[in-house]
């Protein structure tokens, strides 16, 4: 339970900062001192970066962001602490040992550590003495010299308690030693038959080998790609509809142009959401850190720097199309029709890299789904944890999503300048291409921004 | 003063229907400019046109004569006829951010803000979120949303619309004043005897055309000369009935109401009158902005 004060610790932190920036946006919004002052005006990306610090400010702001960061927070802290929990004290066995010597309680310490235990060696003046004291829970173990072995609740062959474990082992090498003894061994003949190792076993099809830890971390990296993605580009895909709703859009776009509000918006949801993955991971590795988790612990450098480029790219193509479907709609009921054919592309490259990095094998489904922008998100990074990619591979495949990007957004950008002022019913794209076309016809006489 | 918005031959077809058919007009700066029409006129199509939100497929707006762009428009005010803000935010912090993206830096948008919800009367409202305020006080947000950024043109769709009498006196006071500081101050609304109290000149356009605009006054007083006459003990305007060149429109109360036409000298009028009884009212009557529309629209 050594985890416990941390993980508050690193809760209360958290809410500190929260109440903190809470109470701020309730006090006045006019900057502090000259030098928030000068930050505030020293606006590099112009309307852009103005829209995207808005974004910024509300999202962090909301409620729903509080809840779900909070949640996100509190899985995080329990994929990484349950699992520990439970070792602590019970990994290493009590043994309460009767007649023992130094050779015996040797040979003790030999045995915990060969089942990934360690052995505390308590000696008992007899056996009557070590039965009260495992009573009394003092104790484990009772281990008699002579050949007796007592436990608190009965071992079952295949027990996975520390002390089923422990016992078992323990009870088929004393056996042996008597065995050894019987037949006449002599300790170094003894010792050598008693470290008998079996040979290997063969098979025609390659095994499954142990999960690496690339793998794990290329595991983890889709699931987060996975439930950042989908989270922000709802978000995205609400905040333009919402947008639209309010009519707000039009008081906006008199000033600003399309493509920098959209830009600006995409921008401030895109760092919100990565700020909140890199928090995340990072507060993975804290806390798996502090209770000694195996679960991220040694994650491969190579595999994270691969998740965070594809969490990047992957929000950067799909939030333009998340953008402008929000475009077309203003209700709830009719944005339902446009996400699903959005998130489908997303939820096969998921799948099926999971599948992929789960299995250990690199499939030619991924190989092929990694040059694809919908898909590669997943499945790139899902082919570094696997080892199965070279460095101009993974290069070629970033060079086809921010080219694909590129185009996207010229697509979306236009989409939903001719859409987001459309009020009433759905707009549906078929319509929307007279419009380009008259457009382009007319460019001259148009006052089109 | 300022300069003037010029809004020349806009033409903007949805499909089969003509929503702007060659318009064009002037709003001097310095008026409050009444921009009048049946419903589908064409008022919020010119209104988005002038903001650039709907393409054209023929025309321009100038504003002191140079085609207005993006970075005229930062200059300019727009209330929308569907009122925009963002509902979660707080009353200053939108109003700052829609200042901030006219250009403004953050400490003089922050004061602006200030400065203009007091002035319409909604300062204490600053740190509610918009959408807690009542219809009216929206209404006001929305006009310090326009006006926060000091703009040299305002362009407002039914700024008055569901406001009640307090409401219209506030907002109409900021548009007068507005007009009196050089600005350039162009509303829409349905509502002609507000329009009649607080515009200089009007506009009144139907299916995308201009059908009439001139000064209130010369609205007021052009067409065909009115005559309102009251004589002492005549109740049904016999005396009336039979003048040349004088129709009678309208008689009840004791009131008579004459329209006269070119040749007629009303000293004839006022001449049958005396000969009727003693004359208690004389007057040249102007006309209702109300009747110069049905006038203009025919409908």
């Amino acid at each position: 339970m050594k985890a416990l004060p941390i993980v508050i610790a690193a809760l209360a932190a958290f809410a500190a900062v929260r109440t903190r920036r809470r109470r701020r946006g309730r006090g006045s919004s006019r900057p502090r001192g000259a030098v928030a002052a000068r930050l505030r005006d020293a606006n590099l990306l112009g309307d852009t970066g103005l829209v995207a610090g808005r974004e910024i400010r509300e999202r962090v702001r909301g409620r729903v962001f509080r809840v779900v960061t909070i949640i996100l927070f509190l899985v995080v802290a329990a994929v990484v602490v349950i699992p520990t929990l439970g070792n602590g004290s019970s990994e290493t066995q009590r043994v309460g040992v009767v007649g023992g010597s130094a050779a015996f309680d040797a040979g003790l310490h030999e045995l915990a550590t060969s089942v990934g235990l360690s052995a505390v060696v308590v000696p008992a003046p007899d056996w009557k003495a070590a039965r009260a004291a495992l009573v009394a829970g003092r104790l484990d173990v009772v281990v008699d010299a002579a050949g007796r072995i007592l436990v608190p609740k009965p071992v079952p062959p295949t027990g996975t308690s520390p002390t089923a474990r422990f016992a078992l082992t323990l009870a088929s090498n004393m056996g042996a030693h008597r065995a050894f003894a019987r037949a006449g061994l002599t300790p170094a003949q003894a010792a050598i038959v008693a470290r008998a190792r079996p040979v290997g076993v063969e098979s025609l099809h390659p095994g499954r080998k142990a999960r690496s830890t690339a793998e794990t971390t290329a595991l983890v990296g889709v699931i987060l790609i996975f439930v950042v993605l989908t989270q922000y580009l709802t978000w995205t895909l609400m905040g333009v509809m919402e947008e639209k709703a309010s009519r707000v859009v039009e008081v906006l776009l008199a000033t600003v142009r399309p493509l920098q509000l959209l830009a600006g918006k995409l921008l401030g949801i895109g760092v919100v959401a990565i700020l909140q993955a890199v928090a995340l991971v990072a507060f993975a590795l804290l806390v798996a850190e502090a209770v000694g988790s195996s679960v991220v612990q040694g994650a491969s450098p190579e595999v994270v720097a691969a998740i965070l480029v594809w969490l990047i790219l992957g929000y950067a193509f799909y939030s333009w199309l998340y953008a402008a479907a929000g475009s077309l709609a203003e209700r709830q009921d009719q944005v339902q029709s446009l996400a699903l054919p959005l998130s489908a592309p997303l939820i096969l490259g998921y799948v099926v890299s999971l599948t992929g990095v789960s299995s250990g094998n690199a499939s030619l489904l991924v190989k092929v789904l990694a040059y694809l922008p919908p898909t590669a998100p997943f499945a790139m990074p899902t082919l570094v944890g696997l080892g199965a990619v070279t460095w101009w591979q993974f290069l070629l495949s970033v060079l086809v999503s921010l080219g694909c990007t590129a185009l996207v957004a010229l697509a979306a950008a236009r989409v939903y300048r001719t859409a987001v002022l459309r009020t009433g019913s759905r707009v549906r794209l078929r319509e929307l291409l007279p419009t380009f076309g008259r457009e382009a016809s007319s460019s001259a006489a148009s006052t089109s921004r | 003063m300022g300069e003037a918005l010029e809004v020349d031959g806009l033409t903007r077809r949805f499909g089969p229907v003509t929503a702007l058919d060659g318009l064009t007009f002037t709003v001097p700066s310095g008026q409050v400019v009444g921009f009048l029409g049946p419903n589908g006129a064409g008022k919020t199509t010119t209104m988005r046109a002038i903001f650039g939100l709907t393409d054209l497929d023929a025309g321009s707006v100038r504003w002191g004569g140079t085609p207005v762009g993006p970075a005229q428009r930062r200059r300019f005010g727009y209330m929308p006829e569907e009122r925009g803000l963002y509902p979660n935010m707080l009353v200053a912090e939108e109003i700052e951010y829609l200042g901030r993206l006219h250009g403004m830096d953050a400490g003089t948008a922050a004061t602006a803000t200030g400065r203009w919800l007091e002035r319409l009367e909604v300062a204490d409202r600053a740190r509610s979120k918009v959408e807690s305020l009542s219809h009216g006080n929206q209404q006001r947000v929305q006009l310090a949303a326009a006006l926060v950024h000091d703009p040299e043109v305002l362009v407002l769709d039914e700024p008055l619309a569901g406001l009640d009498p307090t409401g219209i006196d506030a907002i109409g006071r900021v548009l007068v004043e507005q007009a009196r500081s050089g600005r350039c101050v162009l509303f829409s609304s349905h509502q002609l005897d507000l329009v009649e109290d607080l515009c200089e000149s009007v506009a009144i356009i139907d299916h995308g055309r201009l059908v009439v605009d001139g000064t209130v006054d010369e609205l007021a007083t052009g067409g065909a000369r009115r005559l309102s006459v009251r004589v002492e003990g005549d109740r049904d305007g016999g005396w009336a009935r039979s003048i040349p060149g004088a129709a009678l429109s309208k008689v009840g109360g004791g009131e008579v109401r004459l329209v006269l036409d070119d040749a007629i000298d009303s000293d004839a009028v006022l001449d049958a009158a005396r000969a009727a009884g003693h004359v208690t009212q004389f007057v040249f009557e102007r006309r209702r902005l109300s009747e110069v529309f049905r006038e203009a629209v025919g409908r």
